[in-house]
């Protein structure tokens, strides 16, 4: 039972990274049709749309995974002047906080989707309806919402958090 | 309350929330939100811009380059290129006195050349170069704070992680930025090797010498490195001849790293699958610190305070320079405390149009650019700035037996390097821009 949504999460974040790779892939091949469009080649149609489209999704994937891991940027300056019992107290506020806000645009982003649908927005090139775009990004946001409220869970000392080797953040 | 106020009242409280240790990223997230909804004074409108929030913000498309060259330094990590760099620079320069250190600023230098982050750039020079300077007789403090400073060089030297973030915000081209940091980088570099240089002349005994090799183990070595400049030349270069976009070329570093790590044997499964996890680290890191911001700085251009704080400021009457200098002092201050990205992000937005309204003689490109570069520069400053310096926080995990203290005094004289090198780089704006007027 230990673990599954860490596996889940971190299974996800390696298919949004999967993703970035792909489409590093594409906008190569696209640089090479272009180079070589004098032999009839020419540059991949619509790689920008695929790019932002992908990118999105992309991103949707790792922040679960990231979080789980403790990956956000945080400042704890003064953390380890705070007792115990506010460590632990600051540790639910900011779990309560990151699920309620969570739930909240992942509930926006599905009534975005449901908007874009009804309008029937199109890609520019692709002719892709912009509201796939979203509907990919809602399973992954959910599992988001799923993260969150098991690292909260966590928090309460309602379930254990699995024994895991961490993977090192890579920022800026 | 008024919304400018209510803006200038956020500021204490999401610093607040930082302190407390609530994610940066969210702490602007949720006090960018509610500071809309009391401006709006009404949920609807807040409601609505929230179903694009997200998605929008994930999907613009020059951000996407942030993923591409996280997953390029990944690449570059895995593939032994750190080694190749320290020990190929050590052959030429290790014998100097001083040399190993410097060698080891040199290939800081060469991996900053395929590596945005100076995270990552800390953390593979660290691991290689590390052992070798403590094994040559170099002080502790000496070998940690060479490393903490050269792993700056990472973001300093293009390809640049803040820099893509500093051209989106400021909508400067990002081409031109990577041009303008080319040269103060390498400068950054040559300073670093100086202060080394001028450590061992004062005390001997902070590091030993290593015998020379002969020439023909010299060629040996630095052959092993032309992949590294063959991708450089290839991704910077062909971003600022033009033959690319940004993305396409940290498309191009990330696949041709990729290459190299995968025919130097560095990339069996489970260190892909590693890679991608850290990739997907990061880019969460970043994105949700730009999310953050984006909600933030809605609240702040609707309070109006940006422009307002531009025109108090402007109707003080102060040279442009004090304006400047104040802006690059709080950089300073601000970046021993709070995490570099997150502080641009937060910034940038009030301070470029501060900057923009003032006149230093310059084209408003030319200006833009070079303030970037400043920004740049003060906020690496923070890196390795004591009590939250990352990269001194990097280089400590690795060696945990290296007192605090050592380290904070082997840093501070690279620091009043950088200090040197943002004074000249205020009185001479030509050090950045004469790259960017050659390719006019």
């Amino acid at each position: 039972m230990a673990g599954w949504v860490y596996l889940l999460c971190r299974w996800t974040a390696r298919f949004g990274a999967a993703v970035m790779l792909a489409l590093a892939l594409l906008s190569v091949a696209s640089i090479i049709g272009r180079a070589l469009s004098g032999l009839g080649l020419g540059p991949i149609p619509g790689d920008f749309e695929l790019v932002e489209t992908g990118t999105a999704l992309a991103v949707f994937c790792s922040l679960p995974w990231c979080y789980l891991m403790r990956g956000h940027a945080v400042v704890d300056l003064f953390w380890h002047g705070f007792s115990p019992a506010m460590q632990r107290v600051l540790e639910l506020g900011s779990g309560l906080l990151m699920l309620l806000v969570w739930l909240l645009l992942t509930w926006r982003l599905g009534i975005g989707m449901l908007d874009y649908r009804a309008s029937g927005e199109v890609g520019f090139i692709l002719q892709m309806p912009t509201w796939w775009g979203y509907a990919a990004a809602l399973p992954p946001a959910a599992i988001g919402c799923l993260a969150y409220a098991w690292r909260l869970f966590e928090s309460l000392g309602l379930v254990d958090p699995p024994k895991l080797e961490s993977t090192q953040a890579m920022g800026h | 309350m008024e919304p400018l106020w209510l803006a200038v009242a956020s500021f204490p409280v999401l610093m607040a929330l930082i302190f407390l240790r609530v994610p940066i990223g969210l702490s602007m997230l949720s006090i960018g939100l509610l500071g809309s909804w009391l401006v709006y004074g009404d949920l609807g409108p807040l409601l609505n811009q929230m179903k694009t929030l997200a998605y929008s913000q994930f999907s613009t498309h020059s951000l996407s380059i942030i993923p591409l060259f996280l997953l390029m330094g990944q690449f570059a990590l895995l593939g032994g290129i750190s080694g190749a760099l320290f020990k190929a620079a050590e052959a030429f320069i290790g014998h100097w006195r001083g040399g190993v250190a410097m060698a080891a600023i040199g290939a800081c230098a060469g991996f900053g050349s395929i590596c945005g982050s100076s995270l990552a750039t800390a953390a593979t020079m660290g691991q290689v170069a590390l052992p070798e300077l403590r094994r040559a007789g170099y002080e502790p403090g000496l070998a940690s704070g060479t490393l903490a400073a050269g792993g700056t060089l990472g973001i300093l030297i293009p390809p640049s992680i803040v820099l893509v973030i500093y051209a989106i915000l400021a909508e400067q081209n990002i081409a031109m930025l990577f041009a303008a940091a080319f040269v103060p980088g390498l400068f950054a570099a040559a300073s670093y090797m100086l202060v080394v240089a001028l450590t061992v002349r004062l005390r001997p005994s902070a590091a030993g010498v290593i015998p020379a090799l002969p020439a023909a183990a010299r060629w040996r070595a630095l052959a092993q490195t032309w992949s590294v400049a063959v991708i450089f030349i290839t991704v910077v270069g062909g971003i600022y001849a033009g033959l690319f976009t940004p993305t396409e070329g940290a498309a191009v570093g990330a696949i041709s790293t990729g290459v190299l790590a995968w025919k130097r044997g560095g990339l069996d499964r489970a260190r892909l699958a590693q890679a991608l996890e850290a990739t997907a680290s990061g880019t969460a890191m970043i994105f949700f610190i730009v999310l953050g911001a984006a909600a933030y700085n809605t609240f702040l251009a609707l309070s109006l305070l940006p422009q307002e704080l531009a025109q108090w400021v402007g109707s003080l009457g102060l040279s442009p320079y004090a304006v400047l200098w104040a802006i690059l002092l709080f950089y300073l201050v601000f970046g021993c405390v709070m995490d570099s990205l997150s502080m641009i992000l937060l910034t940038i937005p009030i301070f470029f149009p501060l900057f923009s309204a003032l006149d230093f003689g310059l084209q408003p490109d030319d200006a833009a650019i070079w303030f970037g570069i400043l920004v740049l520069i003060v906020v690496e400053v923070g890196l390795i700035t004591p009590p939250v310096g990352m990269n001194l926080f990097v280089i400590r995990a690795m060696a945990p037996d290296i007192p605090m203290a050592a380290l904070y005094r082997g840093v501070l004289p690279f620091v009043l390097a950088d200090l040197v090198r943002i004074v000249l780089l205020v009185g001479f704006p030509s050090i950045a821009l004469f790259a960017t007027w050659l390719s006019r």
